[in-house]
């Protein structure tokens, strides 16, 4: 899970490593994904989101398709 | 509270005041509990997919989103500095702690540095994107690559 500076970068190195071009998240989305996973991280009642409760936050982001689905076996998406 | 619990805001309590991972034997000083019983509230937590050990089996390499050991991400907050285990996670700490942060990190492939402003409302503005290669029915595969 890394950061990069642009799609032209995240493109170069893809083709530099031989990994997979995946679905890109800008930084708004990701202050709501890191928000959705650890804003109660330090009390007493957090627990990690379930499938179903994953499934709702990266929908709500418009992060959809099996790439995002924790219990896919389709990643295409 | 059980054990357990006591233990997990405890761990997190050290990283949120020190940024720096508690030992075992820290925990268990704190909780009047011996070492064995603190060994084996760290195999349930890991189990649990709250702690990540490392191969000796009771070092913290992660209690998401701070990082036990060193990384390329890092997140300053009220004079205080945290190793994030990667890019969601450095963004997790500010949003855990509830307190403006500063996001440091790098673009992978030019190693630009990053620096971003991160108040309680969110980021500010900007263009850089977040990456991940693996699917999200993937990650605990192998959490440490992921």
């Amino acid at each position: 899970m890394l950061f990069f500076r642009s799609e032209e970068h995240v493109r170069a190195w893809c083709a530099a490593t031989g990994y997979p071009l995946r679905p890109l998240v800008r930084m708004d989305q990701l202050w709501e994904l890191a928000r959705a996973w650890y804003a109660t991280r330090l009390q007493p009642e957090s627990r990690r989101p379930q499938p179903s409760e994953m499934r709702q936050i990266f929908g709500s982001l418009g992060l959809t398709g099996g790439f995002w689905d924790p219990q896919s076996d389709e990643f295409g998406g | 509270m059980e054990l357990e619990l006591r233990a997990k805001l405890l761990i997190y309590e050290r990283f949120a005041t020190t940024g720096s991972r508690p030992s075992v034997d820290d925990i268990a000083a704190r909780l009047g509990a011996t070492l064995p019983q603190v060994r084996e509230v760290f195999r349930r937590l890991r189990e649990a997919r709250v702690l990540v050990l490392e191969a000796d089996g009771e070092s913290i390499r992660m209690a998401p989103p701070f990082s036990g050991i060193p990384t390329q991400h890092r997140a300053t907050a009220a004079g205080v500095s945290y190793y994030a285990n990667c890019a969601w996670d450095a963004l997790g700490i500010p949003a855990a702690l509830r307190r403006p942060a500063t996001v440091h990190s790098r673009c992978e492939q030019s190693l630009e540095p990053l620096e971003l402003t991160v108040s309680e409302r969110g980021p500010e503005a900007s263009g850089w994107l977040f990456h991940c290669v693996v699917p999200a029915a993937r990650w605990w595969d192998d959490i440490v690559f992921t």
